[in-house]
This record gives structure tokens, C-alpha cells and sequence, in this order.
């Protein structure tokens, strides 16, 4: 079986689209509001899904999913939790592609063999692991060789300069590109080099180029359009979902609006 | 698995923080391994720490203690350095550093409010601009230091996150500078940290075993047989052991705060009940639920009030070469005021914790034997908690 994230966006490509990711943190409001959320996602058409691993010290983010943590943690939310709402979601002929936003610390502390097989038993595609730079992935990457594994997402930043060649070296999925310097959710605060660093990293990508950190709707990565793959937004959601105490009619509405416009732009 | 060995003690340290930090730390490493070897640099550092921290400070032998307590007690009197603590030694360096590399801003993170007031003191010596971020509790237990920063030209920033104490300070310290780092330099405190912030601290506070065993071989002749500090993430104690790692007749002991009693869990003892995880960019022992989450550090005194510990320390444990120990904020206090008495000096609550084992240690030690304890800092800014501890008011957290 081909991994589900390189499956969609091999689709995307030949579709020529836009690929439109969403974050929101695991076990919120609830178990089976969030398992709501993630359907109601799936309908509303975002190609891959974030789910957020609360961690008690997230230093890679802002206020918002800081918070977002906090609430998920106090509810109890924990790994082994996710893995089985992974299990149900699957049960239920989920397939989107879903990547663990976490940090490395909640693996570590679970065992990475352990880790890496629940990650395979429940069907998670991906890894997003902020605070693991390349330099310090051999021992993960090494147990990640086994078959149906999950894909380690890799990141850049716009200072990673001449780190970008390696870093994209064997990368799989797509290419994490953040849009600024610091934490997630500083709305338009782009780097003031964004064009020039995401053509650099567009330049030498084989994999699709993705933007995530600040975004709120569609229009925001319109000057970015001819040298990115898709846009990611995270803060922003989890704002609206707080606003909209969780609906799952909000979410499939504004995942949809802006899944179209991104298409549009 | 390809691991750069430099960057780790053993097992343990490591760069775990984002990719936008990595050039930096990079750049970091490359300046501070071409000055710590330059002639001129090392003179101004040399300038500073003699003209303006006051060094080198003495070792003092505390002779009513060591009557007391049946053994030859030496005080390294790191207390007598302008700003009352050890915390100097290593931003004098840092800013140093940052002035080398170019940068306008620096920031830093602090529990107790030494560090902070160390590097708002060097900030305006050096004219630079200075935030320093400190857990909200700490501010209210530290308001004195907090009234220092301010009257020196530093902006404290309040930090309500999490545990509201020093390991929330330091997330939104690496925080912003994740954010800032093109033109801010991030002073940190203690031998904590990604690599190489654990090897420069190291460096800027050998200063202290530097001098000790000069002193001590002047004063005695001899090595000590025990060379004594207390840890929180670790920096005066890594300062302190420095020179002696490499003579192995010398036993080594860190004491770390047991807070209410470490059966009791409210305490800050990574090294006796911790795991190995990473926090603050590094791999190292912790405190942490059965989730892998960080767990809050209780301790008396603000400066020990840290789940994890310097990951040169967690080598030292497993190595064997130094040993651990945790003392509660009971016997701590106890120990503070048996100084106060016995030899006219106001230790810092941080401090009366290696003061506290030396108690103990001395017990296993003949009366010629020699104990170097390392005086960390003054207990001037205490003298609250202190008040309200007598008091019977307990304290915050």
C-alpha cells in the first residue's frame, strides 16, 4: 500500500489543485466531537489532516493552540486515546490522509518501537515533529524504515538557507514550508523574504511545496500561489472552531469556502 | 543513526528545537569556539570579571561551621560578585558574545530573578535592550529582583502559562526567540538548554573551580576531598565541578531540592525520581506524568524550581562521577539560618540547600578532611520568603 498522503497528492497533481491542510488538536471538544469534526472535514473536501498531540511545554506555538493543549490535556487527552479515535475513525472508511502534530518528547516517552507500530496498526500517515530538526531524526527515521510506516514530514524555515538541500534529501508527503519566524498563529506576519525563500525551496523540491503558520483564508497566499503546492492552517481553525463551540456544520463550511477559493485564486 | 557526538554528554543534550533556530545555533557555536581562544577576548572577559564583578571572590574557610559540624568547610563566596550570585560570570561572557555577533537585543529567562538581574545589569552596561521573562508566581515570590530589572532599563515580561514559573518562562523565552533570533541573542541562564548553550555556560562559570583549586591548594596544600554545590538546571554547580572532574579523588555532589519531600512528588529532583525526555532543546533527566508530559517542579526556592537538570549532569550521574542528592525546603531553611547565625552570612534559599548536605555529608568525614561548598548566592532577595516561611505562612506553589 502507498502511504495515503503521497497517494492524495500524486491526485492533487494530476488534478492540478491546491492542497488544503487543516490542524486542529486531538480531544477537542471531546472524543466523539472531535471525531465528528475530523467527518466533517473529510466531507468539506481538505486533502490531509493535522491532528495535534497535546504536550504539556508546545514551544513551537503560539497562544492559541498553546491553549488548545491545555483544555485537550485537562480533558484527559493522551496518546493512547488518539491512537484508538485513530482506530474508529479508520473503522468508520476514513480516508483521508492524517499526520500527528506533536512533539517528540510524547513518542519518546511512549517508546518509539511501540509508537511506530500503533502509528501503523491505526492508520496514521504522517509526522509532524517541530521540535526534531534533522540533525536529530536518525533514531526515529531508523525505526520509520519498516513497511506502512508513517512519513516523517519535513520542515523548513526561511532562514534554513543552505540546510534546504539536505533537508529536502530523501523528504517524503510534501515539504512543510513555515511562513514566518517563531510560533504558529502570528496572522500576517509573513517573512519578509517569503517569495524569494519559498522559490528557493520550490526550486529544488521534488515533492509538493506547502505553507503553513498565519493563514486565515485563501486569499492570504495569493501572492504565493505560482510557487506553492497548498496552504495549511491551524490557529486560525481552532479560533473558529472555539468560536462556534465546535460545530461540525462550521468547520465543513469554512474548510470547503476556502479548499474552493484556494482552487480559485 | 548519525549523531554528532559533540553536541551530546553520553546519551544526553542535543539541539531538539525548531529548524529556524538551527542556523543559529550554528553561527552561535562557530563565534563563541573562535573567541573562547582568542587572546582579546579573553582579556576583556578577564577585565570585567575582575574590574566589575568583583573576582576573583574568596574562598572563605568557615570555621564556626566547620566546628559545628565536624569537618574543614570552605565557602567558594560566589554571593560577594556584584548582583549577588554566580549568574554574572556566564552573562558577562554571553553579552560578550552577543556584542561579537552583531546583535542589538538580548532576552533571557529567570526563576529566582538572579540571571534576570544579572543580564539587566549587563544589558545596560553593555547598552543593549533587554526583556526578561519570568512565571508570574516567581514575580510575586521575587519582587525585589523584579523592581532591580525594571530600575536598570529591562522590561520583565509576565508569563501566565503553564506552571507560571521558571519552564514556562523559558518556553516563551524560546519562544521569542524562535521569533527574533536575526537580531537578538538569547542569554540563558543555566547549563540547560540546546546545544551549545551547556558547553558555554560551562565555560563562563569554571571560573569558580578555577579559583578554588588555586585557593584551596594555596590554603591547604592539597585537593579537597568533597566539592559540594546545589542544582537546579545547574549552572554554579557545573561551574563549580569544572576543574575537578578530572581528579578523581575529589567526590563530587550536586543536591537538588526535595521541596515538600520527594515521596510527597512536590519537589524538583530530576535526577531522583526522573526520566530521560527533552525539554528546552535538550535530552535529559525529567520530571514527568505517565503521558510524557512535564510535570511542575515544587521547591522553596524559586532558582531550584526546575523539572530537568543540565545534561551534562545527567552524564555525571550515569557515569558515576558525581553524585546526587536532594535536601527538603525544611532542612533547606534550617541550614539558612544556622549560617545566618553561625557565620554572619545571608545565603540564598538556593544556596542553603548545598549548606543543608554539607550537614549531612560531614557526618561521613574526619575532622582534616576538606568540604568545598559552593555559596551560589546572597539572601537578600529571600528575605520575604524567608519571613513568611517562619511565619508559618508556607509559600506559593
Amino acid at each position: 500500500m502507498t502511504n495515503r498522503i503521497e497517494q492524495k497528492m500524486l491526485a492533487l497533481r494530476e488534478k492540478k489543485e491546491k492542497a488544503f491542510i487543516t490542524y486542529m488538536t486531538a480531544g477537542l471538544p471531546d472524543m466523539a466531537g472531535c471525531k465528528k469534526l475530523v467527518y466533517a472535514q473529510e466531507q468539506a473536501g481538505i486533502d490531509v489532516l493535522e491532528l495535534g498531540i497535546p504536550f504539556s511545554d508546545p514551544i513551537a506555538d503560539g497562544p492559541v493552540i498553546q491553549n488548545a493543549s491545555y483544555q485537550s490535556i485537562q480533558l484527559g487527552t493522551n496518546l493512547k486515546k488518539v491512537f484508538v479515535l485513530m482506530k474508529e475513525i479508520r473503522a468508520k472508511g476514513v480516508e483521508l490522509p492524517i499526520v500527528f502534530m506533536m512533539y517528540y518528547n510524547t513518542a519518546l516517552y511512549f517508546g518509539l518501537q511501540q509508537f511506530v507500530e500503533e502509528c501503523i496498526a491505526s492508520g496514521v500517515d504522517g509526522l509532524i515533529i517541530p521540535d526534531l530538526p534533522l540533525e536529530e531524526q536518525g533514531e526515529l527515521k531508523e525505526i520509520l524504515k519498516r513497511e506502512n510506516a508513517p512519513i516523517l514530514i519535513q520542515l523548513v524555515s526561511p532562514v534554513s538557507g543552505d540546510r534546504i538541500p539536505r533537508i529536502l534529501e530523501d523528504a517524503r508527503g510534501f515539504v512543510y514550508c513555515v511562513s514566518g519566524m517563531g510560533v504558529t498563529g502570528q496572522s500576517g506576519n509573513f517573512h519578509r523574504r517569503i517569495q524569494q525563500y519559498l522559490s528557493e525551496v520550490k526550486k529544488v523540491s521534488k515533492i509538493p511545496v506547502i505553507m503553513g503558520f498565519g493563514i486565515e483564508q485563501a486569499k492570504d497566499v495569493a501572492p504565493m500561489k505560482d510557487v506553492i503546492d497548498g496552504a495549511i492552517v491551524g490557529s486560525h481553525f481552532i479560533k473558529l472552531l472555539e468560536a462556534n463551540d465546535y460545530l461540525p456544520k462550521a468547520a465543513l463550511e469554512y474548510c470547503s469556502t476556502f479548499k474552493k477559493e484556494l482552487n480559485e485564486l | 543513526m548519525k549523531k554528532d557526538h559533540k553536541k551530546y554528554f553520553g546519551g544526553f543534550g542535543g539541539q531538539f528545537v525548531s529548524e529556524s533556530l538551527m542556523n543559529t545555533l550554528e553561527e552561535l557555536d562557530q563565534v563563541y569556539e573562535e573567541v573562547i581562544h582568542e587572546e582579546a577576548f579573553l582579556t576583556q572577559y578577564g577585565y570585567y570579571m575582575k574590574q566589575y564583578v568583583g573576582r576573583e571572590n574568596p574562598l572563605y574557610y568557615a570555621e564556626n561551621l566547620s566546628k559545628a559540624y565536624g569537618t574543614k568547610i570552605y565557602l567558594k563566596r560566589e554571593d560577594l560578585n556584584h548582583t549577588g550570585a554566580h549568574k554574572i560570570n556566564n552573562v558577562i561572557g554571553q553579552i560578550l558574545l552577543a556584542k561579537r555577533m552583531g546583535k542589538k537585543k538580548v532576552i533571557a529567562e529567570t526563576g529566582a530573578g538572579q540571571h534576570g538581574v544579572a543580564t539587566a545589569t549587563g544589558a545596560a552596561l553593555f547598552g543593549m535592550e533587554c526583556t526578561v521573562f519570568m512565571g508570574e508566581e516567581d514575580m510575586q515570590r521575587q519582587q525585589l529582583n523584579v523592581f532591580r530589572m525594571e530600575m536598570l532599563g529591562t522590561t520583565v515580561a509576565c508569563v501566565r502559562s503553564g506552571s507560571k514559573t521558571l519552564k514556562d518562562a523559558t518556553n516563551e523565552a524560546i519562544r521569542t526567540w524562535a521569533k527574533t533570533a536575526e537580531d537578538t541573542f538569547y542569554v540563558v541562564g543555566s547549563a540547560v538548554g540546546p546545544y551549545p548553550y551547556p558547553k558555554i555556560v560551562k565555560e563562563f562559570q569554571s571560573v569558580i573551580s578555577r579559583e578554588s583549586k588555586k585557593q584551596i591548594l594555596e590554603a591547604e596544600g592539597r585537593l579537597p576531598d568533597v566539592v559540594m554545590a546545589c542544582v537546579g538546571g545547574g549552572s554554579n554547580s557545573i561551574g563549580m565541578f569544572a576543574d575537578f572532574i578530572e581528579e578523581p579523588s575529589v567526590k563530587l555532589i550536586g543536591v537538588e531540592a526535595a521541596g515538600l519531600g520527594i515521596e510527597t512528588g512536590k519537589h524538583a529532583s530530576a535526577m531522583a525520581l526522573g526520566k530521560p525526555g527533552i525539554l528546552h532543546g535538550m535530552r535529559s533527566y525529567l520530571l514527568q506524568d505517565e503521558d510524557g508530559n512535564i510535570q511542575i517542579a515544587h521547591s522553596i526556592s524559586a532558582g531550584l524550581d526546575y523539572p530537568g537538570v543540565g545534561p551534562e549532569h545527567a552524564y555525571l550521574k550515569d557515569s558515576g562521577r558525581a553524585e546526587y542528592v536532594s535536601v527538603t525546603d525544611k532542612e533547606a531553611m534550617e541550614a539558612l539560618q544556622e549560617l545566618c547565625r553561625l557565620e554572619g552570612i545571608i545565603p540564598a534559599i538556593e544556596s542553603a540547600h548545598a549548606i543543608a548536605y554539607a550537614k549531612k555529608q560531614a557526618q561521613n568525614m574526619k575532622e582534616d578532611e576538606i568540604m568545598i561548598v559552593c555559596l551560589s548566592g546572597r539572601g537578600d532577595k529571600d528575605v520575604h520568603t524567608v519571613a513568611d516561611y517562619m511565619a508559618g505562612k508556607g509559600y506559593l506553589n
